[in-house]
């Protein structure tokens, strides 16, 4: 189960914590892109990423050792495993 | 090392933990606005509420000049304290 | 409309169908009626009908007659009438008597009897008793009996009431009458000999009861049922031309409950009035009350007493002859007639009261009254709450007070199906009723339903969690705002992050933060458990014992918590890069600053090994490591600096409170550390270095003046410190931090003194010649200081000198 891939018809938080310490790629709704190593994932859809880049417009604009992303704010959050 | 599991565990259990871990070390915060914020945190809470201390505030604010190009220009500021509202935060970061 | 301009009349009509039977049992006044009469009988409707009729009678009559008859020719014309009454009346008066007086002395045969007697009277009069008077059974009811009759009599004095009514009452009534009179006179034959009144009075009869028998029999004192009310009812279909009674059209008499279903309104009253088993059985429902009653009628044992009813010449209860016709009144004395007239005159007031009273009865049944609550506290139950009906339409649906609006005001918006239509009781049939009042039931029981759970629901809120498509999904409150997922935790955090060890720098930084969150936590939590400590047990008190021994047992449970955050057991790695979890603690300001408050809550040993664990790591912490002097910098970062002042302010009296205390051998076990694990120049340039040296050695010199230095412990330290001395003696030049200028060299001087105190002469001699300069640069340079500054300096120095013998005073 837990090496399988999150399939359809599984609930959002188990897909979400089997991913985590997986290379995700957070999307805001700003348009500025994360990528990381997903440390956890909240039900306030916080997020913590580690050694993360963040893009701007396509360009690395940063280096984060870890980075807290706060999840509310209606910011769609997009989990795209690498 | 079984002191590990009970004290520690996972370092980051869930993502505000990595915010707790960050007290009273400078952090590095991303406001909504193009505003940056860089201080030692003192205090959050669940809302990511934050008081920082001996804060240095960056603004990127741009300007489009005569020949429609956009410059960035950048406003810095400094706070002894400042509290900053959590719906405006947008990430956190440790500066280490 | 004839229906709802009968009502006023309608007692009357109830008088003469009553007194004939054939109305009785349908007619649900008519119980109450009886009930009134009887008080304890329930059998109250005749008694209302009738009083209520006689008094409107004899006013509208007397004026009548006047207007209609003229004076003089009239009245004559009248008497003869009232003679061909009277004599009638005699007869029956007799017979009555005699039934009376027969029934007194057999009840049971007395009833059967009369019925040949009075063969006439016997129709209408059985058809009377079988609604009502079959409970008469007790001969003690009789006076009521008379007391209606006589009520009878005042309708009957005057036959021409009768005739006057219809021109004083309502004009559809009038006109119907007048119609009724005029097919009454062609079709039969009238009798020159009767008069015009009697002649109207038979009219009215037949038309009421077609039948010529029924006409003939009857007697005289039989108040006319007004024909409309006949018309109605064989317009209705009721009334078929051979059946004198006509029940289901009765009900509608009564105004509201008339389109009830029929047997509502009488059951009420049989429940109310009537013995069961007195009751015709069709009676409840309604069905075919004529057919089922007529075969009844010669089975009822009260039968004989109610033909008694119509019979006059009996006496009321005060005294006062009741007066079932006109002649009887004419045979009073002035007297008895007065009284009589009071009597009347009162009871009739009585009546009409009660008339007015009981107009409102029967109108619900308690089914109906019933579906009123029902609806009352459906709304009960709808205004409290329900959230889930929000849509206006429903709720008007649910509105049995609009619904009532509604269907007056002529129904303006026509609902939904699921609707109920009207809720006007009279306008639905019984079964549509039923099956509304169900469905409003159900509803309520619906909202109830709702209701209640929406009670269990809150409990949940409270728990602010509930299930929803994301797994659970919480509300939020001030503290916790609300999540939008409930993400599960890996039990173990063995599985999802095992490489976290493997990336040192990155998770041994998050690890140390990890163990000092931890650290704190179990900080709060023991300093909570303080708050918390019970009183100190007194002995014998095994309770008190017990919840004292519990909480220390929790205290050292967050004791062994605390120490394993600290990691201070953790292995030493000899010539390891990274620093040991304690040292790497202690780097962070934080670490430093919870040191006080974990040395409140941990033992003497835990202490030692702290210090130990400290010692060891001397060249090793932040604090020493980073605070190397530089060339060309006069003195460490600012970052660093400050890190050197929270360990001297936050960690270093900690140190200093368990050294002062410890034991000699510990002393020296710590000296031989930082001679053997350390690089003692390293840590010999630094202040905290020097601290912790300065606090050894001071220790050691105050163990050794009190006598309590074993002399093999003084010779280990001795040898230890000649050690020590000899490693540093070559670089104590380069323990003074930057120049002379550069600030605070006190702990310094300190140091040497310590070093000074303990020192052998020769020591000490090497030791003068080795700081010299320094204390010759400082005690020039403390003359330019200020005056204060300048003595500060100074008495460093001599805090020096002083110790190896000497004084700066001596340098001259």
């Amino acid at each position: 189960m837990e090496n399988s891939a999150p399939t359809e018809g599984k609930d959002p938080s188990v897909f979400l914590s089997e991913i985590i310490g997986a290379p995700v790629i957070v999307k805001l709704n700003s348009g500025v892109v994360y990528k990381g190593e997903l440390q956890s994932v909240d039900g306030y859809m916080n997020i913590a990423l580690e050694k993360a880049e963040e893009f701007v417009n396509g360009k690395l604009r940063r280096n984060y050792g870890d980075a807290f992303v706060r999840g509310n704010n209606g910011r769609s959050i997009l989990f795209s495993p690498v | 090392m079984a002191d590990n599991e009970d004290t520690g565990g996972p370092s980051v259990s869930e993502p505000l933990d990595l915010v707790r871990l960050s007290l009273d070390e400078m952090v590095f915060v991303k406001l909504r606005g193009d505003r940056e914020l860089k201080g030692r945190l003192h205090a959050y809470d669940s809302h990511c509420n934050l008081v920082l201390g001996d804060v240095e505030e960056t603004i990127y604010v741009v300007e489009e000049d005569d020949n429609e190009e956009e410059t960035v220009r950048t406003i810095k500021k400094q706070e002894e304290m400042l509290f900053v509202r959590g719906d405006s935060v947008v990430l956190i970061s440790p500066q280490a | 409309m004839s229906f709802f301009g009968f009502e006023t009349k309608l007692p009357r009509d109830r008088d003469g169908s009553g007194s004939k039977g054939f109305f009785e049992t349908s007619d649900p006044f008519a119980d109450i009626a009886r009930a009134h009469a009887l008080e304890d009988d329930d059998v109250i409707d005749f008694e209302d009908t009738y009083d209520g009729l006689g008094d409107q009678l004899p006013d509208d009559q007397d004026e009548f007659n006047d207007d209609t008859f003229g004076a003089g020719g009239a009245d004559t014309s009248v008497g003869r009438d009232f003679d061909f009454f009277g004599k009638t009346a005699q007869v029956s008066d007799v017979i009555g008597e005699e039934q009376v007086r027969y029934s007194l002395q057999n009840p049971n045969s007395a009833r059967v009897a009369p019925q040949p007697a009075a063969p006439a009277v016997q129709p209408a009069a059985s058809k009377t008793k079988r609604s009502g008077y079959e409970k008469y059974s007790d001969p003690g009811y009789i006076p009521d009996l008379q007391a209606k009759s006589s009520v009878w009599g005042v309708s009957q004095k005057k036959p021409e009431p009768v005739a006057a009514a219809p021109a004083a009452s309502t004009a559809s009534r009038k006109m119907m009458s007048l119609e009724e009179v005029e097919a009454q006179m062609r079709q039969q034959g009238h009798n020159t000999s009767t008069p015009a009144a009697e002649a109207f009075m038979r009219s009215m009869v037949d038309s009421q009861y077609p039948q010529p028998q029924h006409l003939q029999t009857l007697p005289d004192g039989f108040p006319p049922v007004p024909p409309e009310f006949l018309h109605a009812q064989i317009k209705q279909g009721h009334l078929p031309p051979g059946m004198p009674h006509p029940p289901p059209g009765m009900p509608e008499l009564y105004g509201g409950p008339g389109p009830m279903p029929p047997g509502v309104p009488l059951h009420m009253m049989q429940n109310a009035n009537l013995p069961p088993q007195s009751m015709p059985p069709a009676g409840p429902r309604h069905v075919g009350p004529p057919q089922a009653q007529r075969p009844q009628q010669p089975q009822l044992p009260h039968l004989p007493q109610q033909q008694q009813v119509p019979l006059p010449n009996r006496t009321s209860a005060n005294g006062i002859p009741v007066i079932t016709n006109p002649q009887q009144l004419r045979d009073l004395t002035e007297e008895q007639r007065n009284a009589y007239l009071v009597e009347d005159a009162k009871r009739a007031k009585r009546n009409h009261k009660i008339f007015l009273l009981s107009r409102g009865n029967g109108l619900m049944t308690p089914q109906d009254k019933n579906f009123i609550t029902r609806i009352q506290l459906q709304q009960l139950v709808a205004a409290a709450g329900n959230v889930a009906d929000s849509d206006p339409e429903a709720v008007l649906a649910e509105d049995f007070y609009y619904q009532v609006y509604s269907q007056i005001r002529g129904a303006p918006r026509q609902h939904p199906p699921p609707t109920p239509g009207p809720l006007r009781p009279d306008l639905s049939v019984s079964d549509g009723q039923q099956a509304r009042a169900d469905n409003h039931m159900q509803r309520m029981q619906q909202q109830v339903q709702r209701a209640v759970e929406a009670a269990k629901a809150k409990p949940k809120n409270k728990q602010l969690i509930i299930e929803g498509s994301l797994g659970k999904i919480s509300f939020s409150n001030a503290k916790a705002p609300k999540p939008m997922l409930n993400i599960k935790r890996p039990d173990s955090s063995e599985g999802p992050k095992p490489k976290k060890q493997s990336d040192l720098s990155l998770s041994d930084r998050k690890s140390i933060l990890t163990n000092l969150e931890g650290v704190y936590s179990s900080l709060m939590a023991m300093e909570d458990m303080e708050r918390t400590m019970p009183p100190p047990p007194e002995e014998g008190d095994a309770e008190a014992i017990q919840v004292h021994m519990e909480w220390r047992q929790k205290l050292h449970s967050l004791n062994q918590k605390l120490w394993r955050s600290l990691k201070v057991m953790e292995p030493i790695v000899p010539n390891s890069t990274t620093p040991h979890p304690f040292i790497a603690f202690l780097s962070y300001p934080k670490g430093k600053k919870a040191i006080p408050r974990i040395f409140r809550h941990i033992d003497q040993e835990q202490r030692v090994t702290i210090l130990t664990m400290i010692v060891v790591h001397l060249d090793s912490l932040d604090v020493v490591r980073l605070a190397q002097p530089v060339p060309g910098e006069a003195q460490p970062s600012l970052g660093v600096r400050e890190a050197i002042d929270l360990f001297s302010l936050a960690v270093m009296p900690c140190l200093l409170g368990y050294v002062n205390e410890a034991p000699f051998n510990i002393i020296i076990g710590l000296l031989g550390l930082v001679i053997n694990q350390t690089h003692v120049q390293t840590v010999a340039r630094t202040k905290v270095g020097l601290g912790i040296l300065t606090m050894l050695l001071s220790r050691a010199e105050i163990v050794k003046e009190a006598g309590q230095a074993s002399e093999h412990d003084w010779q280990q330290w001795v040898q230890k410190f000649n050690i020590l001395f000899d490693t540093l003696e070559l670089g104590l030049n380069d323990i003074f931090p930057g120049t002379i200028s550069s600030g605070d060299d006190m702990y310094v001087w300190q140091f040497l003194a310590a070093v000074g105190i303990g020192a052998s002469p020769e020591q000490q001699q090497r030791l003068v010649i080795a700081v010299k300069d320094r204390v010759m640069e400082t005690v020039s340079y403390s003359k330019t200081l200020p005056a204060d500054m300048g003595s500060q300096r100074l008495s460093n120095v001599n805090l020096f000198m002083r110790a190896i013998g000497l004084d700066v005073e001596l340098l001259g």
